[in-house]
């Protein structure tokens, strides 16, 4: 790739009109394991596969799916120190407008501030673009919200989206599945399918994460348990 | 609302002879008396001698009041916000009409008496804030929001405060009339009836009185309605006009109801 001689430095245009590292910032995000999101008529469902180098690893202590406040929370797929640096930038982000505004913090000011900060990123001197892609779901007083933000800096307000090893395949199965008049319920049934359709291996309750939001305004990863009763409906 | 004594208006900014005003920690007196050196000596830049040692160097004062009254008076479903236009320094009258009211929304009116500078520098920032509001959120700021924002901006500058006794009044996201009283550093309290400035010793007791029937037994608490209220408050500016200096000219009213916000205006004694 002649491109790669404009890789060196991140302020540095390709002569295709691209910024190298943020291709190959992509490039990680497209390794990392399959996140998605669907958007159902009152709730977001959020869903990981927990892909761990080693079965020696202790996996209740992984932590991908994560609450940014109350009624907001955001999956990645990428690297998982890097989403762990926007997720506290996030977090205090919100909490600094509600001490401003009295207010909880609407989903879409929320996602367009750590944008803004995934983009300084990729314009400032001596530093890399995040490697990870996020998608960042709520439900605030204009209804249920699903985002999607990458490495750039672009955010896109989606129905439903996967990110990460499969997601094209993700993406396709979902455009079939997908109707607009779905509900939470329906949602997580289809979430479950759709990291079953690309998973190597059994899908049990303990390598993978779900998390909701719904109308009741509160974020909250389902437990163990709960995933398993899912996934046996969906069998 | 006024714990801060030391920066309650002090009649000393030009040309009176100065209340007792307790020295700020920081160094800075408010009110000192220009040109008579400080009761404690040696408190910060250009604040020199004591009486008995040598020459005396004037201080740059940064504060005025220039007086005014503002109140605001919630209902169930409406509040109102007024001020008076005069313009007050020391025994004079700059201005017979200044406005010292912001509409900030459709539902949320601030006005402030204190300062005019210091006011009007508020007000330009706040509106900025507004729009930025508006453009990011793609819809008006809320009653909450706006009173906390205020109190925020006003505490950024605990160090060096804007001189402005401020009273926030609108209808918030379900529709009830409310308003909130400021100090002078954001400290701030929601309330059915507040009023600030010069004549504020004058008709905040009425306030309490007739609205919140403070200090009245057995007298049935009844909801005044937007038109009682109005009269109430003309009477409250007539009364204040008459006994305080600063207060007079013009009394400039703001109705805030769900229909948005309507101004009348009406004229006190000029002397």
């Amino acid at each position: 790739m002649g491109e790669s001689d404009y890789s060196f430095s991140l302020t540095t245009f390709s002569p295709s009109g691209k910024l190298v590292q943020i291709e190959y910032a992509l490039n990680a995000v497209a390794a990392g394991a399959t996140s998605l999101g669907i958007k159902a008529k009152n709730g977001i469902v959020l869903a990981t596969e927990k892909r761990l180098p080693s079965p020696l690893m202790d996996e209740s202590t992984i932590d991908k799916v994560t609450s940014i406040t109350g009624n907001i929370g955001m999956v990645y797929a990428g690297m998982g120190p890097d989403s762990r640096v926007l997720l506290k930038k996030a977090r205090n982000y919100a909490q600094s407008y509600y001490r401003v505004y009295k207010e909880s913090i609407p989903v879409s000011q929320l996602v367009r501030q750590v944008a803004s900060v995934m983009q300084e990123f990729t314009q400032s001197g001596g530093v890399r673009p995040f490697g990870v892609s996020l998608l960042v779901a709520g439900f605030d007083e204009e209804g249920p919200h699903l985002y999607q933000v990458d490495p750039s800096g672009s955010y896109f307000a989606w129905k439903a989206s996967a990110i990460g090893k499969n997601m094209v395949n993700g993406k396709t199965f979902l455009e079939k599945r997908y109707s607009d008049d779905m509900e939470l319920e329906d949602a997580i049934h289809t979430a479950l399918l759709t990291i079953k359709e690309g998973f190597e291996g059994q899908v049990t309750e303990n390598n993978i994460e779900v998390g909701i939001v719904s109308d009741d305004l509160k974020f909250k990863k389902l437990t163990p348990a709960e995933v398993k009763d899912y996934l046996s409906e969906v069998e | 609302m006024d714990a801060l004594g030391l920066l309650r208006p002090a009649a000393s900014v030009s040309g009176l002879p100065a209340a007792h005003v307790p020295h700020a920690a920081s160094g800075f007196a408010l009110g000192d008396h220009a040109g008579r050196a400080p009761a404690a000596p040696a408190e910060g830049p250009g604040v020199v001698a004591s009486a008995s040692s040598g020459p005396l160097q004037r201080r740059f004062e940064p504060y005025q009041n220039n007086g005014g009254t503002v109140l605001a008076v919630a209902g169930k479903d409406f509040c109102v916000v007024a001020s008076d236009t005069r313009l007050g320094l020391g025994y004079s009258i700059p201005s017979r009409k200044v406005s010292r009211i912001l509409k900030m929304t459709d539902k949320v009116v601030l006005a402030s008496s204190g300062m005019q500078a210091d006011m009007m520098t508020l007000h330009k920032t706040l509106r900025m804030r507004l729009v930025k509001y508006q453009q990011n959120h793609q819809k008006d700021m809320s009653l909450t929001a706006a009173s906390q924002m205020l109190s925020n901006m006003l505490y950024t500058r605990r160090f060096f405060p804007y001189y402005t006794f401020n009273v926030l009044g609108g209808i918030d996201e379900k529709g009830e009339g409310w308003a909130y009283g400021y100090d002078a550093i954001g400290s701030h309290e929601k309330v059915s009836a507040v009023c600030s400035g010069t004549g504020q010793t004058l008709i905040q007791p009425v306030l309490d009185n007739q609205i919140e029937f403070k200090q009245q037994w057995g007298a049935p608490k009844v909801d005044l309605s937007l038109e009682a209220t109005v009269e109430l408050i003309r009477d409250a500016f007539t009364s204040a006009g008459e006994r305080d200096i600063y207060t007079g000219d013009y009394v400039e009213i703001c109705k805030i109801t769900k229909d948005g916000v309507e101004v009348e205006e009406f004229q006190l004694k000029f002397d």
